[in-house]
């Protein structure tokens, strides 16, 4: 017996979702359950014999054919399949072609996959379970884990979207050129959310899951590779701020798993790798004319992955960005960075006043961090008393362990120690 | 040095596992072989099918031949491996961290050692 070859990381999650597209395009978008059932099977075979037989020399070549030899067999077998008899032909073609194991690879079938599961017919709430589960091949259970949703919630959700395609013959394929103006925008949004979903984790143990992030960066490199130049500014532009933000994931907590602020961070665990290809994709993005909320926020995120020294941060300069970032994006949460970059330049009372302003937006409603970014500049401010009250206030709110433990740091800082020392964020 | 059958009952498998944690399993019984592999003392490893076999009995000087056997998955063998090894005792040094532990029990039977003819 010979050492069997491992196994590239997340190589079943990936080949899951490049079989269920495949598959899924042969049949039609009103099967995909049938699709999902033979890949789910092909995945369950190698669970059963991989241990003892070994891993095959070409692992994803295994999967396609047992998928492939299955879907005959339910269709051939099966008289609820009948009607897709006439397709046995295609699915005979099935190869793992185009797809390799190194690398990043594309299928027009995934790209179609993703802009069916984003399809703004499509209720708002299932566009990302739906991406997570087709493309991303997550299960329900790690859906419901990363989205913090009951596991019958998403399973509903998932149920509802996939008989809405069937029933109003939602297309799966790339949209037209005409039409991708339109199309594309949906799909941006949810590789958005989902990267911001991992990155900002708003409860559970683990301050990011980092599988969501990673899997909103894979789709995100995806689809840079559509064939429209058209979109690739703005495509790019999101993808360097994915890269930029997600280098710096391993410096956010300590040991611990206790949050750090960025001022906090060693900076020499940051991951450069990423840092260099956002600036790859960063230069990409400046290529055209257009100039998008994801630029700006991709400056902000290159300004602070080049800089080596906080001392020397141009807090003028990032107020201008954020500026810009609210006219382009005039949202509740831009308004909360904003006042942070603000009270920088012009000191904890601008900043204050400003978070006094919006603080009353529905957004805030159950938001711990405009609270605690309140408590951190009241302690800048001098007024201790008032910022152990924003603490407080800020842990009656839903938040990760690790920015709970944070919190409760600095309060405990607050109420002990009788001249705590100034903190910066 | 013996010959030892190390056998895996119950397979552990759900019908519902994610990809992810499928591919783990994988990685955690490739690692056990893997280093029984490198000590030198994996002779063979495989896998009986599920749900299928045959089973022959003599009734009444008529050969009866069933389909099975289909025994409850506690009784399932899912693989087995052969390795070598001095003693029980050293057997067990190589499963006390067996992923199989996880979802199943192991069985360790030891070969008979026949006096080559």
């Amino acid at each position: 017996m010979t050492a069997s070859p491992a196994l590239v990381d997340h190589l079943f999650r990936h080949a899951a979702g490049q079989m269920v597209a495949r598959i899924a395009r042969i049949l039609g978008p009103g099967h995909l359950d049938l699709a999902e059932e033979v890949v789910q099977d092909a995945l369950l075979r190698a669970l059963q014999t991989w241990p003892y037989g070994g891993v095959p020399d070409n692992p994803r070549g295994w999967l396609f054919q047992v998928a492939r030899n299955r879907a005959l067999d339910l269709i051939r077998r099966e008289t609820n399949w009948r009607g897709l008899l006439d397709r046995t032909d295609l699915i005979e073609t099935l190869t793992p072609q185009g797809v390799q194991d190194h690398g990043e690879s594309v299928l027009d079938e995934e790209l179609a996959m993703m802009f069916m599961c984003c399809h703004p017919a499509l209720h708002p709430a299932a566009r990302v379970p739906l991406t997570l589960k087709l493309v991303g091949g997550f299960s329900i259970e790690e859906i419901a884990g990363a989205l913090l949703t009951r596991r019958t919630t998403i399973a509903q959700r998932l149920v509802r979207a996939k008989r809405q395609i069937r029933d109003e013959k939602i297309p799966l394929e790339i949209p037209s050129a005409d039409a991708l103006a339109e199309r594309i925008d949906p799909v941006i949004e949810v590789l958005y959310l989902l990267f911001n979903e991992g990155y900002a984790a708003h409860g559970g143990e683990n301050l990011t899951r980092a599988d969501l992030c990673a899997e909103a960066i894979r789709l995100a490199k995806l689809l840079v590779q559509l064939p429209h130049p058209a979109f690739a500014p703005r495509l790019h532009a999101l993808l360097a701020l994915m890269l930029f933000q997600a280098s710096r994931l391993p410096a956010r907590v300590n040991d611990l798993g206790d949050l750090l602020l960025l001022s906090e961070q060693d900076r020499s665990r940051w991951d450069q790798g990423l840092i260099a290809e956002g600036f790859r994709h960063f230069d990409r993005a400046l290529s055209g004319k257009e100039i998008t909320s994801f630029h700006v926020e991709a400056a902000i995120g290159a300004y602070h992955a080049a800089g080596t020294d906080r001392a020397a941060t141009d807090w003028p300069y990032l107020l201008r960005l954020y500026d810009d970032l609210l006219a382009l994006k005039p949202t509740p949460i831009v308004a909360l960075n904003r006042a942070i970059a603000l009270a920088m330049v012009e000191g904890p009372e601008a900043g204050i006043r400003a978070l006094e302003e919006i603080k009353a937006h529905e957004a805030f409603r159950d938001y711990y961090l405009l609270p605690a970014v309140l408590a951190g500049l009241e302690v800048r401010a001098g007024a201790m008393a008032v910022a152990a009250r924003h603490y407080r206030e800020a842990l009656a709110m839903p938040c990760s362990a690790p920015e709970r433990r944070f919190m409760r740091r600095e309060l405990a800082r607050l109420t002990d120690v009788k001249s705590p020392s100034a903190r910066h964020w | 040095m013996a010959k030892f059958l190390i056998l895996a009952r119950d397979t552990g498998v759900r019908r519902d596992m994610s990809p992810e944690s499928m591919q783990a399993v994988i990685q955690r019984y490739r690692a056990w072989t893997e280093n029984l592999q490198k000590a030198g003392r994996l002779s063979l490893a495989n896998k009986l099918k599920d749900n299928e076999g045959r089973v022959l009995k003599r009734q009444g000087g008529k050969l009866a031949v069933t389909d099975g056997p289909f025994t409850e998955s506690k009784e399932i063998v899912g693989g087995f491996w052969v390795v070598d090894a001095k003693t029980y005792d050293e057997v067990l040094e190589f499963t006390r961290d067996h992923p199989h532990l996880e979802v199943g029990t192991l069985e360790i039977r030891q070969f008979h050692d026949f006096p080559a003819k």
